[in-house]
């Protein structure tokens, strides 16, 4: 046994259609350390958000998907555990953030009673005072100067980076090992989205909550994570430590990656979308 | 709280006028129908005389908006005339025929909210699955064959081969309950006679079913559509992530936000009811509203024709009126909306 937080082992995944199986995971291996921040990087249908949900058990239960390979959460394989095994796990150990905060709160309920919902996750007997007086604590910690207001508002009466800052408090309330962020605030604008993931970055030092970041923005990953994987097509493609990564980019999938940036200091113009991609599916770096 | 109300004496207000409206439209066709109501009243035998005597009492004879004016001030002391087919002012025939009939439509329409709303869960929770399949063809059937079709099957099948239910009328003749406010099952209650109140509703069930099976299915039918719709948007994925319960996240969150389009359609559904009550009413020998209106139309009743009329159509408005106050207690967008300036 190992103290690994997350420990995904030649992971694969396929989608039955009618007519054909279409595979969007090979053999994905990835690891993340107790208090580590590991980014997932790649461009959309790349298949970080399908790993994202793999891990959560969401998919294991449709009878579309074809999953092989081990997912180890705290050294428990999730592939031997029952749904509903799983779905105890969500919510308590491990919880999610998700892109579009505004959409992914419940347009119907008060944040008070979201946040209510969630703690009795954790504790079933919770009661609506005590969540409040809870929720009240950790929205003083993302820095929310009115939290009863808040907690009496629904979610579209909250800007985008209120929402933002609810739903990585609701993502923390119950202490959980692992906190997955799928695109955390891409919709959001830009000062919104770096401010809220300083936050973030700050609750989860203070808690020492593991964090599988998943992003296609280089810019954003770099300020982050300790550690980052870059996938294409469903492969990995090079792996290690963000500064390294950064420093030495060695595959050539990377490195476009890297140079599709735009940067205001150097000049350039924005870079050209890039035709011949048979390089990229060169073999796995290693820093 | 300040928006509900306001919300509310606006639609009031709104009702109002629509009801002047239908009142002057309904007044106009009414008189538009070939016949002449005296001589039909009267019968084949009366002499012309007689007719010249009734048309002049009716003000036939004067022109059509001065016909009005005398229709609009009795109308307003509560007054709606009297009809030539009962005899007696029409206010008391409605009076005496609409509770059977909204007995009948409240009862249709708690079948409907109770059976159709859960089937549309279930056929949404289970999208694409056998549970669902079924329930979408039972809804077809529902939606497609009209009321009254199920009201001859159903009574055919539960009342005539498998004497589960009784073939026809409100209560058994053996009971002699008080009518103090028409609705049977209030009345029996009010006399305390239990057994009678079991009678009534037993009377109640075949006629309120397949009154109610199109709305069932046209219910389901949305609920499924909204539903299914519903659980596409990121809060769902946001609430199973959370580890809630299957059921919890398909009665909470994915049914509230749903329930808002649904309500509209359920709302005017259940006042369609009251009109096409009548073949179930005639099938199952209901004394309601539905039947006497149908009657007074073919006797060119003009009095009875408008009271019935007005009535079904205040019956739109409160069940429309009803159903956007619910919505806006439901959908907190349109509660908590800042008010226009």
């Amino acid at each position: 046994m190992n103290d690994l937080t997350l420990e995904i082992i030649d992971l694969s995944l396929s989608f039955k259609g009618l007519m054909e199986t279409t595979k969007v995971l090979h053999d994905v291996s990835l690891t993340i350390g107790q208090k580590e921040k590991v980014a997932l990087v790649g461009e959309s249908g790349s298949g970080k958000s399908v790993t994202a949900r793999l891990v959560l058990g969401l998919l294991q239960a449709q009878n579309k998907t074809r999953v092989s390979g081990t997912i180890n959460f705290e050294g428990r394989d999730l592939a031997w555990m029952t749904a509903r095994e799983r779905r105890q796990l969500r919510g308590t150990r491990m919880s999610m953030i998700f892109q579009d905060p505004v959409s992914a709160l419940n347009p119907v309920y008060r944040i008070e009673n979201q946040f209510h919902e969630v703690l009795k996750r954790k504790r079933p007997t919770v009661s609506l005072d005590e969540a409040r007086e809870e929720s009240t604590a950790i929205l003083g910690d993302v820095n929310i100067t009115e939290p009863e207001r808040v907690l009496k508002s629904f979610p579209f009466q909250l800007s985008g980076g209120m929402n933002q800052r609810v739903m990585i408090a609701m993502g923390l309330i119950n202490e959980p090992t692992l906190l997955i962020a799928d695109e955390p605030g891409t919709a959001l604008d830009v000062t919104v989205q770096d401010q809220t993931l300083r936050l973030m970055h700050d609750m989860v030092e203070e808690r020492g909550t593991s964090v599988f970041f998943i992003s296609h923005n280089l810019g954003v990953v770099r300020e982050f994570s300790d550690r980052l994987y870059v996938i294409y097509q469903g492969r990995i493609v090079e792996e290690g430590k963000t500064e390294d990564v950064f420093a030495n980019p060695k595959h050539p999938y990377t490195r476009a990656l890297l140079a599709a940036v735009p940067s205001i200091t150097s000049g350039d113009t924005i870079s050209d979308v890039i035709n011949d991609t048979s390089a990229f599916l060169a073999p796995r770096e290693v820093h | 709280m300040g928006n509900v109300l306001n919300l509310l004496i606006r639609r009031v207000w709104i009702s109002l006028l629509v009801l002047v409206g239908v009142s002057i439209l309904i007044f106009l066709i009414a008189r538009v129908i070939p016949g002449d109501p005296a001589r039909i009243a009267l019968g084949p035998n009366a002499t012309d005389e007689q007719v010249i005597k009734l048309r002049g009492e009716l003000h036939l004879d004067d022109p059509i908006w001065k016909q009005y004016g005398y229709f609009a001030s009795e109308l307003l002391q509560g007054d709606l005339g009297t009809s030539l087919y009962t005899n007696r002012p029409v206010v008391k025939d409605i009076a005496q025929f609409l509770p059977a009939t909204l007995e009948l439509v409240f009862a249709a329409g708690i079948l409907m909210v109770l059976i159709g709303l859960p089937l549309g869960i279930i056929s949404a929770k289970y999208e694409g699955r056998f549970l669902d399949n079924l329930i979408r063809v039972i809804a077809l059937l529902g939606v497609s064959a009209p009321s009254f079709v199920w009201a001859v099957i159903l009574m055919l099948l539960f009342a005539f081969f498998l004497p589960l239910f009784p073939i026809a009328g409100r209560i058994h003749t053996d009971f002699d309950i008080d009518r103090t406010t028409g609705f049977l099952l209030i009345d029996t209650l009010l006399v305390g006679n239990l057994r009678a109140f079991v009678d009534a509703l037993w009377h109640l069930f075949l006629p309120a079913f397949a009154l109610a099976l199109s709305g069932i299915g046209q219910a389901a039918r949305l609920t499924r559509a909204n539903m299914t719709e519903t659980y596409r948007r990121p809060y769902i994925e946001m609430a199973h992530s959370y580890g809630f319960p299957g059921w919890r996240v398909a009665r909470k969150y994915a049914f509230k936000p749903s329930l808002i389009p649904s309500l509209t359609i359920i709302g005017l559904d259940f006042a369609a009811m009251l009109g096409n009550a009548f073949l179930v009413e005639a099938i199952f020998a209901w004394p309601g509203l539905s039947r006497y209106g149908v009657a007074v139309i073919l006797r060119k009743d003009l009095n009875a024709i408008v009271g019935t009329v007005l009535i079904i159509s205040a019956a739109f408005l409160i069940a429309n009126l009803i159903v956007d106050l619910l919505i806006a207690l439901l959908n907190p967008k349109i509660r908590y909306a800042r008010r226009n300036p």
